[in-house]
């Protein structure tokens, strides 16, 4: 075997990681950078799961247990999910998938990561110094007025972040209409390209509004005018409608590149194409239009107009068909496929599975009638959780398996990656089924003590949580073996289709040899039984 | 294309797109796409703006006119102006005149520093009229607190447009003197349109603020 | 052409300032909620001079026009569904 040049060769001083231009090597950055504060999010979420173990406050006092649950949130959705999938595999697959050598601006994307890190560091001073225990939510008057905690620093980590997000969207939109290779037409592109592309279509209409939110709140906290006090003649649902714009939209980002994974994954190891590929296309962008106009259904018991209310509930049960399109096709392309059940498969089902019942449990949410019962219980903590965790972490740690042969040029131990997909798969239904009905039966989120006829389903859901951490720990440890002892890869280890496993694996600097690949073919070209005479 | 390249070789932008029209395209697209988020991040501002207007109408309206008229009309007429300016001087680059781009540049940020120093002694009149929110607001009566929120909005809206404004023309410099030392030419003028679509941009935010703030019923 | 096209980005600046005129004369009118709708629409017409002339938005190429309006339609987006509910709410003052 020659020792071609891998985009890791070459690699001696710290400079070469951290001045690097390589949307490769930025990716890895990133995935660094995201790990570690994946895990101080859950650690966070440890404390709160330890203390409700008993309906006792305990452990925790209630301010302590509010900065927890506080803590988790904003990292979890700003410094993890946020930027995972795309910064990432997004960062990582993009060139390779429409046969370019970079992104569209590397500088950049190298700039974002660091102000990514520079956001991460005005949070973690805010951890530190004390904690903030407003809810990742933020919301007046309590932050801008009331508060004690370090308001300050978090909202100002968050509003650093939001650039990081903001410059990452643009150099995906600019790279996806500007540098597809020959014969890749809109409607040849992967749907995780798709999906991406609609995600920083997001990411850059939505961010900016969260930035002027959070400047507000800041200087609300600052001034006391009173823009959010309705003492003084403002409005505290301005705060929120401002703050719901992104962060609904921000669930999708969430969601959206979990589902190009799945499409990826899901076509691979059934050997199928995707099962309606222009509808799916469509349906993304549909859902990203949609999830723009649906955020009141936060706001239901805020005191928002009834009127207002109805039209949110509708356009929210709209929003629920096109992912509805997605789930059908993706279980389609199963049908009479030659399915393997490896690791990345085993994550695709299982996010194809538990994000149908948390979206399921977002139409009962978006009925106004029942969610003025189930708003701020545990039904909502549930339903969240079973679409960002169950859903996107799970397609996230999939692809990070799926694409590890090519990242890194080594495969991961089979045994162990199946054996902690399905760990995670259990730990997590333990986990958070019982918050289900938690909820229904009323329990409140955000309070570190409950009535003890909640007990048996916390404490199985504390248990599963257990479950979920050493499901969580165990690819750390496998995925770092891998690297030194895991088998080499060649260039495409599972059979699939897409320009990235066309080169080498791992993939050297410039992703292609002399010639970029040229695409003569739509996506999935997988080819069918003729046994089964599927088309 | 050259295929002994270490990871860190600089100018990497030039080396991974195949043209430089291309790149010139794909710089456009990307700046725009940036005014976008623009549009939304003061779009915020003026979504709450336009809430609280509709709590607060009487209170916006005496609020408003407090606003100087005269001193707000000049500078939205030097704004425009240094539009032209602007936009003449990316006419000038692109028929390779450099010389007088560079020169319509200057008057671009001579333009803009002036607009900047009508709005600082706006805000040190507004100061000493006692209209800044806070404990030295001056008016009274039941429509202080819609008047004290028009003001609240009125320096945040303004001082969010004028710290762009600043960062415009530190830029329209920086590009002139570059253009001098003949770092631009025609085939290269993309760096300087895409500057100008930012300088338009700020331009037309302030567009909408000015009727919003100054005009308000001033009958 | 050096010419011709510099003649026209002086010709939008005439009107600019033309719309400025009218836009600041006719907030002296009493023309009610009218100033404002009025004020409202001569701002677009201007915002949209610029746009089209000084940059270019007129000649440009495929995805700009879209990404331009695609940012402003979002905004009114924020606008009218935050107002829809500022509007309809009932008014319940405090009881004090």
């Amino acid at each position: 075997m020659t020792a071609a040049p891998s985009y890791l060769s070459g690699i001696r001083r710290l400079r070469d990681w951290l001045l690097t231009r390589d949307h490769k090597r930025i990716a890895l950055l990133y995935l660094v950078s995201i790990t570690v504060f994946f895990f101080i999010g859950a650690l966070a979420i440890a404390l709160v799961r330890l203390e409700l173990f008993t309906p006792q406050d305990d452990l925790l006092t209630a301010e302590t247990y509010n900065k927890a649950f506080s803590v988790h949130g904003i990292i979890m959705v700003w410094f993890f999910l946020i930027p995972s999938i795309p910064a990432t595999l997004g960062n990582f697959l993009i060139p390779l998938m429409i046969g370019a050598r970079d992104l569209a601006f590397p500088r950049l994307n190298l700039l974002s990561w660091y102000i990514y890190t520079l956001g991460g560091a005005f949070t973690l001073y805010a951890v530190l110094a004390g904690g903030v225990d407003t809810g990742w939510t933020f919301y007046t008057p309590y932050s801008s007025f009331f508060s004690n905690t370090h308001v300050f620093a978090a909202a100002a980590g968050v509003f650093v972040v939001g650039f990081s997000s903001i410059l990452t969207g643009l150099n995906i939109v600019v790279t996806v209409h500007t540098m597809r290779t020959r014969g890749m037409h809109w409607f040849r592109l992967p749907l995780f390209v798709w999906a991406l592309y609609a995600t920083s279509a997001i990411l850059l209409l939505a961010t900016p509004v969260l930035a002027m939110t959070l400047v507000l709140m800041a200087a609300e906290r600052l001034f006391a005018v009173g823009i959010f006090d309705p003492v003084l003649g403002g409005d505290p649902l301005l705060f929120q409608h401002l703050f719901w714009f992104y962060s609904h939209p921000a669930v999708y980002i969430m969601i959206l590149p979990a589902m190009g994974v799945a499409s990826e994954v899901i076509t691979c190891f059934s050997r199928n194409p995707i099962f309606g590929y222009r509808m799916m296309a469509y349906a993304i962008l549909a859902i990203a239009l949609i999830s723009f106009m649906v955020w009141g259904h936060h706001m239901f018991v805020s005191g928002q107009s009834m009127y207002a209310g109805m039209v949110f509930s509708l356009l929210s049960f709209l929003v629920a068909i096109p992912s509805a399109v997605k789930v059908f096709n993706w279980t389609a392309t199963l049908y009479r496929g030659e399915i393997h059940f490896d690791a990345p498969m085993i994550y695709a089902l299982g996010f194809v599975g538990l994000f149908l019942i948390g979206g399921l449990t977002g139409l009962f949410l978006a009925a106004l009638a029942l969610d003025v019962h189930l708003t701020d219980t545990y039904f909502v903590v549930s339903h969240f959780h079973y679409i960002m965790v169950g859903g996107s972490v799970m397609a996230y740690i999939g692809g990070i398996h799926f694409w590890w042969p090519k990242m890194t040029g080594r495969h991961y131990p089979e045994f162990w990656a199946r054996f902690a997909a399905i760990l995670m798969f259990f730990g997590f239904n333990l986990t958070f089924f019982p918050q289900y009905i938690l909820g229904y039966l009323g329990m409140p989120r955000r309070v570190h003590e409950y009535a003890p006829e909640f007990s048996v389903l916390n404490v199985l859901s504390s248990a599963g949580a257990s479950l979920l951490a050493v499901a969580y720990v165990l690819p750390l440890f496998y995925l770092a073996w891998s690297l030194r002892k895991g088998r080499h890869a060649s260039a495409n280890p599972w059979r699939a289709t897409g320009l990235e496993w066309r080169t080498s694996s791992p993939p050297p600097p410039l992703n292609f040899g002399e010639q970029l690949p040229e695409v003569s073919e739509g996506p999935y070209a997988y080819d069918p039984d003729p046994k089964h005479g599927r088309r | 294309m050259p295929m002994t390249r270490t990871p860190n070789m600089v100018g990497a932008e030039s080396q991974v797109r195949h043209s430089l029209p291309g790149q010139a395209h794909a710089a456009t697209l990307g700046m725009w796409i940036f005014l976008v988020t623009e549009t939304l991040f003061v779009g915020a501002l003026f979504a709450a703006y336009l809430l609280v207007r509709t709590v607060h109408p009487q209170g916006f309206i005496l609020g408003s006119r407090e606003t100087d008229i005269v001193l707000g009309s000049i500078n939205t007429a030097v704004l425009l102006t240094s539009s032209l300016a602007m936009a003449l001087a990316v006419d000038r680059l692109r028929a390779d005149m450099a010389g007088a781009a560079a020169r319509w540049m200057v008057a671009t940020a001579l333009l803009g520093l002036v607009f900047l120093g009508i709005k600082g002694v706006e805000y040190l009149l507004d100061w000493q009229h006692g209209l800044v929110p806070g404990p030295h607001f001056r008016p009274g009566g039941d429509q202080a607190p819609g008047m004290e929120l028009f003001f609240f909005l009125y320096f945040l809206m303004t001082g969010v447009h004028a710290l762009h404004l600043f960062i415009g023309i530190a830029l329209v410099a920086i590009f002139a003197v570059m253009l001098r030392h003949g770092r631009f030419g025609a085939g290269l003028s993309a760096p300087v349109e895409n500057l100008g679509l930012y300088w338009h941009f700020v331009d037309v935010v302030w567009i909408f603020l000015f009727p919003l703030l100054y005009l308000v019923h001033r009958t | 052409m050096n010419g011709s096209s510099a003649r026209r980005l002086v010709g939008v600046w005439v009107l600019l300032m033309l719309l400025l005129a009218l836009t600041v004369g006719t907030a002296f009118l009493p023309l009610g909620v009218g100033n404002t709708l009025l004020n409202l629409l001569i701002a677009a017409v201007k915002a949209s001079l610029v746009v089209a002339f000084y940059m270019h938005l007129r000649t440009a190429g495929t995805p700009l026009p879209l990404v331009a309006s695609t940012g402003l339609l979002w905004l009114l987006l924020l606008v009218v569904l935050t107002l829809a509910d500022a509007l309809t709410r009932p008014s319940l003052s405090a009881p004090w």
